[in-house]
């Protein structure tokens, strides 16, 4: 596993940088992982169509077993440069995963943050090639989606297209028409 | 089955149950680090070059004794308090050995103008055109010296003068003198050192009933910090043990400039007061927004007991104080707890900031030329993740609040380009082309060593 500091925080596109660690899984462990990960995707914020992880500054995470569940990868896009975050990640958002992260070589038994820190760089690879298909911050998609909704609520009203004749909604009005 | 400490439970801790914290050494952390600058106060910073290792250190023998070490200057027969710090060259200078000097801190090693693209200090704030000698290699040792009134202040920085003046193999290279305003406030207009952290066990009482006291080890160097363990302690233990980092850095501030743009955004006085206090996330008392959404409360600005016990939680909309606003990036309390991507815990500063040059006169609007500003200082006790990460993550950017666009709009490095939304019924407000309102004019990463560490340095014979 390469740790080499010279690849972070990875390849950013906007404010958003790709984050992926790459764990070996302790031999045995597949299924128990495998149950680890249904345990996950059915509690709150990672059933389909819950769209609220616990944390607010990912855009998605995906935890990907492979090579006949020997290995794990976690990948996610993160909203800022990652590395600056990494104390915070180390403590709070880690723990979040510590029923699956018990599955993986090298997690249990870390004295320290900054060995538990140790332990995600020691995991990370960056991506050699990372793209995406809309700017903005979790937080900003989200608001946006809400006045997409909000404004989709003024179309339906039967008077929208007379309101919004007033030149002050003019931008509105020109993307009103599908 | 954890993997952490108890220790390193995050968020509000108890720690009256957590509370195997060792205690302070109090007697050996120098007092500038756990104490409150006096109010008014008068001080003088001095940089000095070491040109002769032995004047140096027998500079430091003679200082050693003038330190009050820990104590708070309440009574005024203490008279100053003196500050002493060295830079990465400092130290190199006087002879600390190289497996040590490698030990410190990776920004310190680096020296604060290798950092500016990093830190933001880029354009007219950039290193080139700090003032010399800062943060070139002739900035050894930083002494800083405050006090309530001239007389003690001049009577610390004489014998400190008088202990130079005996090395001729030492210079003083700057000199840069600082009063509080008869306003008590910033150039600016602002009350100023509200909301410092609590440290645990340092005997202040808390302010902010929502925030329990910071592990000791977050400012000091030796001790447990926030996580559970503790910050790298540069070796030898005994050079590291009670030390602390310090950034110092010399800020003008763009009063004219900063008095215009509200001028030019508010139809009255009245408006241009809650612009500038929605920028700031405070009136020009201090009273916080948040206590006092409407107009300023002077009486609450003034009360050290209320004017920082509150939080963002129930504001998280930013629709009484915006999450953009200069107060609230700095130290964002409790209004970031939900997300789960950041323990402001993780993020705080001491703060020990004061004022320099002559205020502007109430009403101008038109630069007069003259240097005022702050000083900024601050104590912690690491560089990276407490003041790197709040200029570079807080102030400067805006991702974390979901404007990426948006700078801190008093402090943040910007081109003049940045907006600055105040959140408000019936409709957002949106100022636009915020200019840059402080220049950087210079600074460095200091390490105030305990007093067994600044004897240890005094016996240095390499």
């Amino acid at each position: 596993m390469g740790s080499d500091t010279s690849s972070r925080p990875g390849i950013r596109v906007g404010p958003t940088s790709e984050f992926s660690l790459f764990f070996h899984v302790k031999p045995g462990h597949g299924e128990a992982l495998h149950q680890a990960l249904r345990d996950l995707q059915a509690a709150p914020g990672y059933r389909p169509g819950d769209y609220e992880m616990p944390i607010a500054s990912i855009h998605e995470a995906r935890f990907v077993p492979f090579d006949d569940d020997t290995r794990l990868l976690f990948a996610t896009s993160f909203d800022g440069p990652w590395d600056a975050y990494m104390e915070d990640f180390a403590s709070k958002p880690l723990r979040l995963f510590d029923a699956i992260f018990q599955h993986v070589v090298g997690y249990e038994g870390l004295p320290t943050l900054e060995s538990v820190k140790d332990f995600i760089l020691s995991a990370q690879q960056s991506a050699g090639g990372y793209a995406r298909n809309y700017g903005g911050t979790v937080k900003e998609i989200r608001k946006a989606a809400k006045v997409n909704e909000a404004f989709q609520q003024v179309l339906d009203d039967p008077d929208a297209a007379e309101a919004l004749e007033h030149p002050a909604l003019r931008p509105l009005l020109d993307v009103a028409a599908d | 089955m954890s993997t952490l400490p108890p220790g390193s439970v995050h968020g509000p801790v108890d720690t009256t149950a957590t509370g195997m914290s060792p205690a302070l050494e109090i007697d050996d952390i120098q007092s500038g680090a756990l104490h409150e600058r006096p109010s008014p106060y008068v001080g003088t910073y001095l940089l000095l070059k070491v040109h002769e290792p032995a004047d140096g250190r027998e500079l430091i023998r003679r200082l050693i004794p003038l330190l009050q070490p820990g104590r708070e200057l309440t009574e005024p027969g203490l008279g100053a308090w003196l500050t002493v710090a060295f830079t990465y060259e400092g130290l190199k200078v006087l002879g600390v050995p190289q497996d040590s000097l490698d030990s410190f801190a990776p920004e310190f090693q680096q020296g604060m103008a290798a950092r500016a693209a990093e830190i933001g200090d880029v354009g007219a704030n950039s290193p080139e055109h700090w003032e010399k000698p800062l943060g070139t290699s002739d900035v050894h040792i930083a002494l800083a010296a405050l006090s309530p009134d001239a007389a003690h202040l001049d009577a610390v920085v004489d014998r400190a003068r008088r202990a130079q003046e005996q090395m001729p193999g030492v210079e003083v290279v700057w000199r840069q003198d600082c009063y509080q305003l008869p306003t008590g406030r910033t150039s600016f207009g602002f009350k100023d050192g509200i909301g410092q952290p609590t440290v645990e066990g340092a005997g202040t009482p808390p302010t902010n009933r929502g925030e329990l006291p910071i592990k000791a080890g977050e400012f000091i160097l030796g001790y447990p910090d926030e996580t559970g363990g503790m910050a790298p302690v540069p070796t030898p233990d005994v050079l590291g043990r009670n030390g602390t980092y310090i950034v110092f850095r010399k800020l003008h501030t763009r009063v004219a400039a900063y008095r215009q743009y509200l001028h030019d955004k508010a139809r009255t006085r009245e408006e241009e007061a809650l612009l500038g206090a929605k920028m700031v996330g405070r009136w020009q008392s201090g009273a916080p927004l948040a206590l006092a959404p409407d107009e300023d409360d002077p009486a609450l600005g003034a009360d050290p007991a209320r004017n920082n016990d509150f939080g963002y939680a129930t504001d998280l909309r930013g629709f009484t104080c915006p999450a953009g606003s200069h107060a609230r990036r700095a130290n964002p309390r409790d209004s970031l707890d939900h997300e789960n991507s950041v323990d402001v815990r993780l993020h705080r500063m001491i703060r020990r900031g004061t004022s320099y040059g002559p205020p502007l006169p109430d009403g101008v609007l038109e630069d007069d030329g003259e240097d005022r500003g702050i000083i900024f200082v601050f104590a912690g006790a690491h560089l990276k993740r407490q003041f790197e990460f709040v200029k570079t993550q807080w102030l400067n950017d805006g991702i974390f609040i979901g404007a990426p666009d948006e700078k801190d709009p008093l402090v943040g490095a910007t081109d003049g380009s940045s907006p600055f939304t105040i959140p408000q019924h019936p409709i957002r407000r949106r100022l636009p082309d915020v200019p840059p309102f402080v220049v950087t004019r210079g600074g460095e990463y200091c390490f105030a060593p305990g007093l067994r560490a600044l004897r240890w340095l005094a016996d240095l014979t390499t």
